[in-house]
């Protein structure tokens, strides 16, 4: 059963007078436990597919069924809930709270979601900083932090409400390659260890290279889908 | 979807506040603007509404204790509403309530009534006796004394010979005065023989003649001087007079702000006056007397010093140059007594009373309290300070309803002012009479003057003539003259019964009761209720039974009642909140401008909470609080500060009262304002209400933001 199923999607945005077709046709499945890369120029429709998976936009024509619900039917406030408790998002600019801490940005899903006592919430958060290797910067600020810091504080918040999903729009652009690697990696190791589902987009052929599946996009459409170079990929 | 329990919910609740606060602090110059402007609002609210409490309370009480009671009723009928205290255009043209005591049985039913009191307010003209007519007083007071002759009674006789002298050189003073008036008159105008028999009699008592001759016929020459000689004195002329006829009794126990500062209350039933304190020191008293007055309260309430002040120096210069009004009134006696008196307090050898006055009365700074104390305590002994005392008869003149003049003679009984109102110039200068004294000069019939017309008809043998036969009546034929002849007029009975001075003792002595006090005309009545909370409620009562008594009445609130003065407080108030609706209405402007900047600079971090799973609602709350938290803060923040003004002014003794308006809105000589629990409740309500609204509109654009906006790679 695939966790993301996409049949036929096309997505048109109209700007000003001209319409920009931004996906044309494009039909993709995604099983649990998948490490997908997403592959493509700029403008080629990647963020656009991303966004689409994500629940943050709907498809003009085709369907997106995201856990087994088609994401056009659902009101805005499901889609919201959808996001919260099944999807992670790991953004290029990692978008963190600036005026809340490294710890309260990675609370912050758990207290939207509700249902964690103080304590469970605590411990989850102490283990997944120690993972990321934050926990001794767990009061400081984002502006305190380097790009790469940050960057795994957002992992760290993707993953706090254990989504079988996580998203991430080109989450190395912003790094230098050698931080990007460690942030591929991180997320690689979360991928293997409880088999959350990771889909990224990028333009860099040496984080491509730890997909265990990769997919190439140009002009609106998949042109490919093959299985990556990293060893154990499915 | 999952349950949030409930320490989730205040811990999210908590981090909202964190965000909240902390944006506000990354933002502290947006923040101290807005804030500052609630503040302001806050205070404005807090101090103004305070003050006005206190003045709306203060004025309350002292319109309600003085004059208005709680409900004033007029008739319905009138052209002009109730003033109280005047209005623009003089007294309220009132149609008169015609028996007052009809009124009374009809309110008196009213359970909520506790007392109903008849007014007739209105003004009048006064003549008190000017100081030839004083000094003539004690020179008919030692005549009568020694019974024709006082030769041989060394104390008397000095005595008599110096009043003697003191109007001797009173006319002659008189004399110069009227030369002046004399060059600058017209001697053929309308007055010309008057003026010039007075001129003719002026100069026949500055002849020695006069003099040798007066102890001759002391009685007669008095006659001459006080028929002749007074009334050609230019001082001393008419005053206006602002009177209430009433009900004097009920008065005083309906009104218990009434405080008679002088004298006793009028007896019960009898005729008589009450003046108001301040109007008799402000016409009455001798006028250096009542600068000196005014300098004292001006250095001492005011904290205004000679030195720096134009009008303080104004009087002290005046008091200098006008001493003809001591001088006069000392006859050579007293004159030498004066003399010897100011010598010693000033230390001073001057032999010139004059020059002495002018020493005394060039004060300045330093030497003023000791000035004012060697006046009142050895001077004024030796004079008569107020025009009218205890115990005059003066005599009050008004145009009556129907244009014609009438007058009135009433006794004074002593001097009264209201409690709070002491030096309001509004209503402190108001005197209270009689009823019975208020329905002869407004012209209505009294009971008595109807049987008094009847008794002088039945004497001149009058008889009702009917309008159509009127002309036959009277001129028609030979039988009614016959008529007329045979009753023979008996002179002596009309004397009798109209001669002034019998008369008027018989008046001032009759004991009216209180059914002849109550039938009869009134112009107003107060109302004082037993429950004043219920005042609504208990004005339609009124009204609807006097209607049952078959009476149309206007009932009005004593606000209303006190005319334009009553509606200050209403003015004030609506000063004040379109103040503060402004102020508000800026800051809404200001918060509403400043909350969708910050939003739309946070577009991107909003988005991003919206990706990961924060409901619209949620921002919306999220930026509402930050509105709200401003707007609590600060106006908080300002509540306390007004607060504390409130406080400061009133530990500091409040606002003077500078002048006389001031006086009667502040009930007092200074506005303390107290603080109320309410004007704090209704700043921060406001506040509240202010905020919110300014920030619903930012906040519904913040819950627009699209959760699209997190992945737009560009800052």
């Amino acid at each position: 059963m695939a966790i993301i199923s996409v049949r036929d999607v096309t997505k048109v945005y109209k700007l000003d007078k001209t319409e920009v077709h931004a996906l044309r046709g494009v039909s993709l499945d995604v099983l649990p436990g998948e490490f997908l890369s997403i592959a493509g120029p700029s403008g080629s429709g990647k963020t656009t597919l991303l966004n689409l998976v994500g629940c943050v936009d709907t498809p003009t024509g085709g369907t997106v069924e995201v856990d087994g619900k088609d994401t056009r039917i659902l009101s805005e406030r499901a889609l919201t809930d959808l996001r919260l408790h099944r999807i992670g998002f790991i953004f290029q600019t990692f978008n963190l709270v600036s005026v809340l801490s490294v710890f309260q940005n990675v609370e912050f899903p758990l207290l939207l979601q509700g249902g964690l006592s103080s304590a469970e919430r605590g411990k989850r958060i102490g283990g997944l900083l120690d993972a990321v290797g934050l926990l001794e910067h767990a009061r400081h600020r984002p502006s305190e932090l380097s790009g790469g810091q940050r960057q795994r504080v957002a992992v760290a918040r993707a993953l706090v409400t254990r989504p079988p999903l996580v998203l991430a729009d080109e989450p190395t652009a912003n790094l230098d390659s050698q931080t990007g690697a460690t942030i591929i990696d991180l997320m690689r190791d979360m991928n293997r260890k409880d088999g959350t589902t990771f889909i990224f987009s990028t333009h860099d052929p040496k984080v491509m290279s730890h997909a265990s599946s990769l997919i190439r996009i140009t002009d609106g459409q998949i042109v490919a889908r093959e299985a990556g170079d990293v060893a154990g990929g499915r | 979807m999952s349950r949030v329990g409930v320490p989730t919910r205040w811990r999210q609740a908590g981090v909202l506040l964190l965000i909240a606060f902390r944006n506000l602090f990354a933002s502290r110059a947006k923040t101290f603007i807005v804030g500052g402007i609630i503040l302001f609002g806050a205070v404005l609210v807090v101090v103004g509404s305070s003050l006005l409490e206190s003045i709306d309370s203060g004025m309350r009480r002292s319109i309600q204790g003085s004059l208005g009671g709680h409900v004033q009723v007029y008739n319905a009928r009138s052209k002009d509403d109730l003033a109280l205290y005047g209005g623009m255009m003089g007294e309220s043209d009132l149609e008169p309530i015609e028996d007052f005591s009809r009124l009374k049985r009809a309110l008196m039913a009213v359970p909520n009534v506790k007392a109903v009191v008849p007014m007739g307010i209105d003004q009048a003209m006064v003549s008190m006796g000017n100081l030839f007519d004083m000094a003539l007083a004690r020179l008919r007071d030692d005549v009568r004394g020694c019974a024709g002759s006082c030769a041989g009674v060394p104390i008397v006789e000095v005595r008599y010979e110096a009043h003697k002298e003191h109007i001797r050189r009173m006319a002659m003073l008189l004399r110069e005065e009227l030369r002046g008036a004399r060059a600058i008159s017209d001697e053929r105008g309308r007055d010309a023989a008057d003026r010039a028999r007075g001129w003719a009699d002026l100069g026949r008592v500055n002849g020695d003649a006069f003099w040798d001759g007066f102890d001759r016929d002391p009685l007669g020459s008095l006659e001459f001087l006080e028929n002749r000689i007074a009334p050609l004195s230019l001082d001393g002329a008419f005053l206006f007079v602002r009177y209430v006829g009433t009900d004097l009794d009920a008065f005083q126990k309906a009104f218990e702000g009434t405080e008679i500062v002088e004298g006793t209350p009028v007896p019960k039933g009898q005729r008589g006056i009450l003046l108001g304190k301040l109007y008799a020191e402000d016409w009455l008293k001798l006028r250096t007397a009542r600068r000196l007055d005014k300098i004292k309260d001006a250095r001492d309430l005011l904290h205004k010093r000679i030195a720096k002040d134009e009008e303080l120096q104004r009087w002290v210069k005046e008091n200098q140059t006008e001493t003809r009004d001591i001088l006069l009134q000392l006859d050579p006696i007293r004159a030498e007594e004066a003399k010897y008196r100011l010598r010693r307090g000033l230390r001073s050898e001057e032999a010139d009373l004059q020059k002495l006055l002018v020493q005394l009365f060039a004060t300045d700074d330093r030497n003023f309290d000791e000035r004012y104390k060697l006046f009142y305590s050895q001077l004024a002994p030796l004079l008569q300070l107020y025009t009218a005392k205890v115990g005059d008869t003066i005599t009050i003149q008004a145009p009556a309803r129907s244009g014609y003049m009438n007058s009135v003679n009433v006794k004074v009984y002593g001097f009264v002012q209201f409690k709070g109102l002491e030096k309001s110039g509004l209503a402190g200068i108001m005197s209270l009479m009689d009823i019975q004294s208020f329905r002869d000069l407004y012209g209505f019939m009294t009971a008595e003057k109807a049987a008094e017309i009847r008794k002088i008809k039945e004497a001149a043998g009058a008889r009702v003539v009917s309008r159509e036969s009127a002309e036959a009546e009277l001129f028609g034929s030979g039988e009614v003259v016959a008529a007329a002849r045979q009753t023979a007029i008996d002179e002596n009975r009309l004397l009798g019964a109209g001669r002034g001075a019998q008369r008027k003792e018989d008046l001032f002595a009759r004991v009216y009761s209180q059914e002849e006090i109550d039938s009869g005309v009134a112009k107003n009545a107060a109302v004082i209720l037993k429950d004043p909370r219920r005042m609504r409620e208990a004005m339609r009562d009124i009204v609807a039974a006097a209607r049952r008594e078959g009476l149309e009445v206007k009932a009005v609130t004593w606000q209303q009642a006190s005319g334009m003065v009553g509606q200050f407080v209403t003015l004030a108030r609506l000063v004040l909140y379109t103040a503060v609706l402004i102020i508000f209405a800026v800051a809404l402007v200001i918060i509403n401008n400043a909350m969708v900047m910050a939003t739309l600079q946070r577009v991107k971090e909003i988005g991003t909470m919206r990706a990961i799973g924060a409901q619209r609602r949620f921002v919306l709350i999220m930026l509402m609080v930050e509105t709200v938290a401003i707007g609590l803060a600060f106006g908080a923040a300002g509540a306390a500060l007004g607060a504390a003004i409130v406080w400061l002014i009133g530990a500091s003794g409040g606002i003077p009262a500078t002048n006389d308006q001031l006086y009667f809105f502040f009930s007092g000589p200074s506005l303390v304002p107290r603080l109320g629990s309410s004007s704090l409740a209704v700043s921060l309500a406001i506040v509240l209400v202010v905020s919110i609204a300014s920030g619903l509109y930012p906040a519904l654009i913040a819950a627009r933001v699209s959760p699209l906006e997190a992945m737009q790679s560009e800052d």
